[in-house]
């Protein structure tokens, strides 16, 4: 590999850390003094590129394939990924994506039985599996070396021919009733779903699914949206492990290359309608601690502020133990085990910004305010040089953990061209990090973070809170009904 | 249809194949040391990136315990986190003066709750809640020398990742993976919490956990049930409870107890640490004799000797939580090193391992329930357990009918090579797989060195695997699957929480 300078720079950014660490004020235990003496050498490492460890190819009928060879262990994977998803569907057919994805793994094809296929696939330790997400299916198949053929015959006609047997499909429909029937059970699954309602409507981020919208979905429907989306111009794979490359061109070419292209146009999903709604919302449930997660719309992926939001929100929420927010709540008070918060960029849209914690019943009012004026705080104050050169410091040292096996080497620079990401944007990462400073920590801080827009949701033993919670804003109860199945 | 031939003639060619194990042909290079003071390293190489994981195991966990400091090897791995003589203080030996004044009031304290505890005793909630109130003014007092979560901090900002710690009933493990040139930064740390732990923030701490447990089990429906089942299925084992501890333990354990324990179990001769990575094992050697090396020897820990009696006949429990029914079945079963373990561990696949399996195919496909089988691995007798969920409108006991049927069957049926030769392929694959990461490798060694003493036992139990025939299968049900054996914890909703058609109003 050539050498490179990437992570020298890395490695100089602790020791600019150590000088960073010494104004007056700041705490200094014996043990830091000790490790400011180590010596690390240098590690000559670079952001793995399309050309050099990973080679991408295009297929005549357009697929396109990232391969990474690998020979340390007798193991192939495959990945492909398509644009299509449930975000794409109107309402009442928000079910249909996720099920024609488990029905292409549980159905089998048009040349094998599900039964079969099962055996096939068990008897020689593959792992194949199928999904249909929110905006893409992301599906895979590992085997040892020795079925490597077998492998990639199969996964090719599970992607090109399912079967969607009716039994299956039934199947895969009571699993999901089952689900709906059982998703009040668990109280952190539903304060995070009402929660996201609250935040987007009834756009596609916030929907939520019925039974009715599952119950009367046929075979004729999967088959149609499998036909709509799974098209070789819409594939694109990742390849890793140990195989030859042009032998494995050839193997897509066999059971891929005769797969007829055919126009996919993705439909418009509706925009996210900003209005805020702050508001307490609660849930009673005889529970002896409070779930509590808030939040509002926050920053889409393309945000250039996305860097200082990252590094602010690292600070305040999500740094885990040395954020802001977990040592008040957890290490100064005792009041919680976890307490996070987070700016999740939403992949075509604006995400979230979300904080939670469970505590007490009794002590419901004092957690969300101690997190309440970390948020103030951190708006209306720079923070110190040391909290931000830990939290860049940490963000790039961290940064070569994305890249440490084949699979994910080349599952990062495949997503790059399939998100339509700036080719450049793994490369600059570090770059963007360091530039970071104090002023834009505390510019993203007062544009992104809007206390007076907070919507809380918080389930427990509502009678046991300390205090009432409407000086938070004004409270409305949610009367959580039995998820309707019949 | 061009494939169709293909495809099923290579079913049927299965049959006749000689197997023929991936894993075999691996060579897991191993490089292992012993310090002077007895605690053992292991290093694999693996130059794919510059980057290393690490895992520290300690040989204590619940099963350590006795009631009224159970959860202490937890509470104990927390306290890990907190810092030692010189790392998180600027002034060990002023903190010290307090923390022994919040000892001798806790210890004030914790007499007066002893008082409490009986009308007749005499005790009083004014004089527990003003030593509750100093204690918590002391406690403020020592923040001023406190460096809040330094360890954790140092790691995160030289690169740590995948940072944390766990404790089960068997051990307790610490791991973090870092750029491989902070290698020192490591052991210096590691060592340094092992040499010169100081358990500061104690009391908030034990608080702490406290919300971990009512978040992880009493809110949650299979913590519930798992609780139950541990606790009514093992009479006298140290099994009988999870490794968060009872809530009174937690609420009520001393410094000094948990400092005690401390000192007891954590000797480096009942310590292990793995690295696996861009490293060079004899430049991981000499790192650690320097570090680890100097901590000093102790006594090795007193052995654990509680155990159950047999079970004289099947438990039934029920526990009443607002959440749709499941039910959680155990059978005990032997400790890892016998010869029944490998049978049941393969039995507990052909039971619900995958789309073939009996329950997936006799349960799951007639849409009667979700159920999963799971074989232990322990130092000490367990539980061979399922897990069951009723699917749409099935009860709980229809499940449990088919769940036994099935059992059943493995009693008067052989199961057929065909479906031991599936589960063995998988299990070679899998394994295999989980040597494809740094971590994998590293959870995987530690773990077997801690329990079986040598973590080559991942290569000979392979090895008991595939000499395993359909009469072992019979003969493990016979012997272990039987409703003597058993103990069935059930989850049923109060007939307060409202059943579908009277929804709980809010209020």
């Amino acid at each position: 590999m050539k050498k490179l300078y990437i992570l020298l720079i890395l490695i100089m950014a602790a020791s600019v850390l150590t000088a960073a660490e010494k104004p007056a004020g700041e705490k200094i235990s014996a043990g830091s003094k000790i490790m400011s003496g180590f010596k690390y050498k240098d590690i000559t490492w670079s952001v793995p590129e399309v050309g050099r460890e990973v080679q991408r190819e295009v297929l005549d009928n357009s697929i396109i394939v990232y391969f990474m060879e690998d020979h340390r262990l007798p193991l192939v994977s495959i990945g492909a990924m398509l644009h299509c998803g449930e975000m794409y569907e109107p309402t009442e057919r928000m079910a249909i994506p996720g099920l024609t994805g488990n029905v292409m793994r549980i159905g089998g094809t048009t040349h094998i039985s599900a039964d079969s296929l099962n055996l096939l696939l068990e008897s020689l330790g593959i792992n194949l599996q199928m999904s249909i997400g929110f905006d893409a299916s992301n599906s895979g198949i590992s085997c040892l070396t020795k079925d490597l053929e077998t492998s990639v015959q199969i996964f090719a006609d599970v992607l090109r021919n399912p079967a969607f047997p009716d039994d299956k499909l039934d199947l895969a429909k009571e699993q999901m009733r089952t689900m709906i029937k059982r998703r009040n059970d668990n109280v952190g699954g539903v304060v995070a779903r009402e929660l996201s309602h609250l935040i987007y409507g009834d756009n596609p981020y916030g929907r939520i699914l019925e039974w009715s919208y599952i119950k009367g979905i046929t075979r004729q429907d999967l088959a149609a949206y499998h036909s709509t989306y799974f098209v070789p111009n819409n594939l694109t794979l990742a390849v890793t492990g140990d195989f030859d490359k042009a032998k494995m061109k050839a193997l897509l070419v066999k059971y891929l290359g005769d797969w007829a292209k055919k126009d996919v146009k993705l439909p418009d999903v509706p925009k996210i309608a900003t209005a805020p709604k702050p508001g307490v919302y609660e849930i009673y449930k005889d529970l002896n601690q409070a779930n509590i997660q808030f939040g509002h719309l926050g920053i889409d992926r393309n945000n250039p502020d996305r860097y200082a939001v990252n590094v602010m929100n690292w600070i305040l929420g999500g740094g885990s133990f040395t954020s802001r927010m977990t040592s008040k709540v957890r290490s100064d008070e005792g009041l919680a085990y976890s307490v996070r918060s987070s700016f999740d960029p939403g992949s075509h849209d604006l995400g979230t910004f979300l904080a939670s914690t469970e505590t007490k019943n009794k002590t419901t009012h004092k957690a969300i305010s101690l997190m309440l004026g970390e948020i103030n705080r951190i708006r209306t104050e720079p923070v110190s040089d040391k909290e931000l050169a830990d939290a860049k410091d940490g963000f790039i040292n961290r940064f070569v953990f994305n890249f440490t096996s084949a699979d994910q080497i080349v599952g990062r620079l495949a997503a790059l061209e399939f998100d339509k990401r700036p080719p450049d944007e793994l490369k600059k990462y570090i770059d963007n990090i360091r530039a970071v400073t104090k002023d834009d920590v505390l510019r993203v801080a007062k544009q992104y973070l809007k206390p007076e827009n907070l919507t809380f949701t918080v389930m427990g033993k509502l009678d046991d809170f300390e205090a009432p919670l409407d000086d938070l804003g004004k409270v409305i109860k949610i009367d959580l009904k039995p998820p309707v199945i019949e | 249809m061009k494939h169709k031939i293909s495809l099923a003639a290579l079913v049927g060619l299965l049959l006749l194949c000689q197997m023929a194990w991936a894993a075999d042909d691996i060579n897991l290079d191993v490089t292992e040391k012993t310090l002077s003071n007895g605690m053992q390293i292991l290093v694999v190489e693996n130059h794919m990136a510059p980057v290393m994981s690490t895992f520290v195991r300690f040989k204590v966990g619940g099963v350590n315990e006795h009631t009224g400091i159970s959860g202490t090897s937890h509470l104990l791995e927390h306290m890990l986190f907190k810092g030692t003589k010189i790392i998180g203080t600027t002034d060990y030996a002023a903190e010290s003066v307090l923390m022994k004044k919040i000892d001798s009031l806790a210890a004030l304290l914790r007499d007066e709750k002893g008082k409490l505890h009986s009308k007749l005793l005499g005790g009083s909630e004014e004089r527990a809640k003003a030593l509750r109130d100093e204690i918590a003014k002391v406690q403020a007092e020592e923040t001023k020398y406190v460096i809040k979560d330094e360890l954790w901090g140092t790691y995160l900002k030289n690169g740590g990742s995948g940072l944390n710690a766990s404790t089960s009933a068997d051990g307790t493990q610490y791991y973090v993976s870092l750029p491989s040139n902070r290698l020192e930064l490591w052991a210096f740390l590691e060592s340094d919490r092992i040499a010169n732990l100081q358990l500061r923030e104690f009391y908030s701490e034990r608080d702490v956990v406290r919300e971990e447990r009512r978040r992880s089990y009493e809110t949650q429906p299979n913590g519930r049930l798992q609780e139950a089942l541990i606790a009514s299925a093992n009479w006298s084992s140290p099994y009988a409870w999870s490794a968060i501890g009872w809530a009174s333990d937690i609420e009520n354990v001393m410094r000094e107890d948990v400092e005690h324990y401390f000192h007891t179990y954590y000797s480096p001769s009942n310590a292990i640490a793995v690295v696996v990575g861009d490293v060079k094992a004899d430049d991981v050697f000499a790192i650690c004799e320097k570090y680890f090396g100097k901590v000093p020897a102790t006594p090795a820990p007193p052995p654990v000797l509680t155990d159950n009696g047999p079970q004289m006949g099947e438990r039934k429990i029920e526990i009443e939580f607002d959440a749709n029914p499941s039910a959680l079945i155990g059978w005990h079963m032997p400790e890892a090193g016998q010869a029944d373990v490998a049978p049941l561990d393969l039995l507990s696949d052909i039971l619900s391992a995958g789309r073939t399996s009996r329950f997936y195919k006799n349960i799951m496909e007639k849409k009667l329930g979700q159920v999963s089988a799971s074989s232990s691995f322990s130092r000490f007798p367990s539980l061979f357990t399922c897990r069951v969920m009723p699917m749409g409108n099935h009860t709980v006991d229809e499940v449990l009918t088919a769940v036994y049927a099935e059992i059943d069957r493995l009693k008067t049926e052989p199961v057929t090579q065909a479906e031991i030769d599936k589960i063995l392929a998988q299990t070679d694959a899998d394994f295999v797989r989980s040597l494809a990461s740094n971590n994998g490798i590293a959870f995987r060694l530690g773990d077997m060195q801690a329990v079986a003493g040598n973590w080559h036992y991942l290569l000979d139990y392979r090895q008991e695997m595939k000499k395993i025939t359909p009469a072992d299968i019979m003969r493990v049900a016979k012997t272990y699957l039987t409703k003597t054996n058993r103990t069935v914890v059930t989850l049923v909703k109060p007939a307060s929480a409202g059943g579908d058609a009277a929804p709980k109003a809010g209020l």
